[in-house]
């Protein structure tokens, strides 16, 4: 018996396919992307892990902060 | 007003000419007035789906170049009151039309139809240029499977570049019994990774391959694919239709239900 069923294989590649087809570029580019542009934001503000994110969408690159808190 | 619908997919084969063909003819019992193009120029298929192959005297083309009358090439299905098909040209290829030419074609039509359904042809290239040119809304299909998801992805992405308002899914050719054993993608999973609102979902059905074997839509001969079809054209016309549990797609409760159907 097959344990690992062939779906949850079928799920990640298309996972990684769709987000390196919407910026294109290869899967492990998306890594790169959100760290390189980490750095360079935090040159001009005070950016931490956990107020910063990356999203791909189909035409966007969408870049959250959520900046001081208050 | 009419509503000009392209149905669209990327990947070739996953179905969108029985999805055209059968959404026409239930808008059609719906009593809508329909008009379905086939703007695959070069390789026209929805005539031999539908079953009007040799009624074909003129073509999308001829339309376009005024070789005759936009209502000498439409052919009206007997079958279906109110179901009309411009059928595509079969020596011409995609360059014959442009983009400005479908747009200028679908706004006619619009004064005329209810529904203006678009069958485009696969890939990215003119034909699908042309066939969302005029595009109200766009109906993407896909089936559970790697390829056309990944396909499916980026026409979307193309059709939201292209300021295509408002995108559905269609997922084709469902076989609950390999989701069951985790080995077809559900209607979750796809929807999840594409993220546009679901219109339906076809479960695999034999009768969709006898229809088109006889040339006819899918929507006359009953079974769990003309449920899921008349479901979708419904919720075209804006019904909100509870989406069918596919879990007993092929059993007993469906055949219970058809027995009771009234058409």
């Amino acid at each position: 018996m097959q344990k690992r069923s062939s779906v949850s294989i079928a799920r990640n590649r298309l996972k990684a396919l769709v987000t390196s087809d919407r910026v294109n570029c290869s899967p492990a580019a998306y890594e790169d992307i959100c760290r390189e542009l980490f750095e360079t934001l935090s040159k001009y503000m005070e950016l931490t892990e956990d107020n910063f994110d990356v999203e791909i969408n189909r035409n966007q690159v969408i870049i959250t902060f959520l900046g001081e808190e208050t | 007003m009419g509503e000009v619908i392209v149905i669209t997919s990327g990947k070739g084969g996953v179905g969108k000419t029985t999805t055209t063909a059968n959404i026409g003819a239930g808008l059609s019992k719906l009593e809508k007035k329909v008009v379905v193009i086939d703007t695959d120029l070069g390789l026209r298929n929805l005539d031999v789906v539908m079953g009007l192959e040799n009624l074909i005297v003129y073509n999308l083309v001829d339309v376009i170049e005024g070789t005759c009358r936009l209502k000498q090439a439409m052919i009206r299905d007997k079958r279906y009151e109110n179901l009309y098909l411009l059928p595509s040209a079969q020596t011409r290829d995609k360059t014959a039309i442009s983009p400005g030419q479908m747009k200028k074609l679908t706004s006619e039509l619009k004064e005329e139809f209810d529904y203006i359904l678009l069958d485009c042809p696969a890939g990215i290239e003119q034909g699908f240029q042309n066939a969302i040119a005029g595009a109200d809304r766009a109906i993407v299909v896909t089936t559970p499977e790697v390829s056309a998801i990944r396909d499916a992805d980026r026409i979307i992405g193309l059709l939201e570049s292209q300021k295509i308002p408002k995108t559905d899914l269609i997922i084709n050719r469902i076989r609950m019994d390999m989701v069951r054993r985790g080995d077809m993608m559900s209607v979750d999973d796809v929807t999840e990774i594409l993220s546009v609102p679901l219109i339906g979902a076809i479960p695999d059905d034999e009768k969709v391959v006898i229809g088109t074997n006889q040339g006819e839509p899918v929507i006359g001969l009953g079974g769990p694919a003309q449920t899921a079809y008349m479901n979708i054209c419904r919720r075209i016309t804006g019904e909100e239709v509870p989406f069918l549990d596919l879990n007993t797609g092929n059993g007993f409760f469906s055949r219970l239900s058809s027995l009771f159907k009234k058409d």
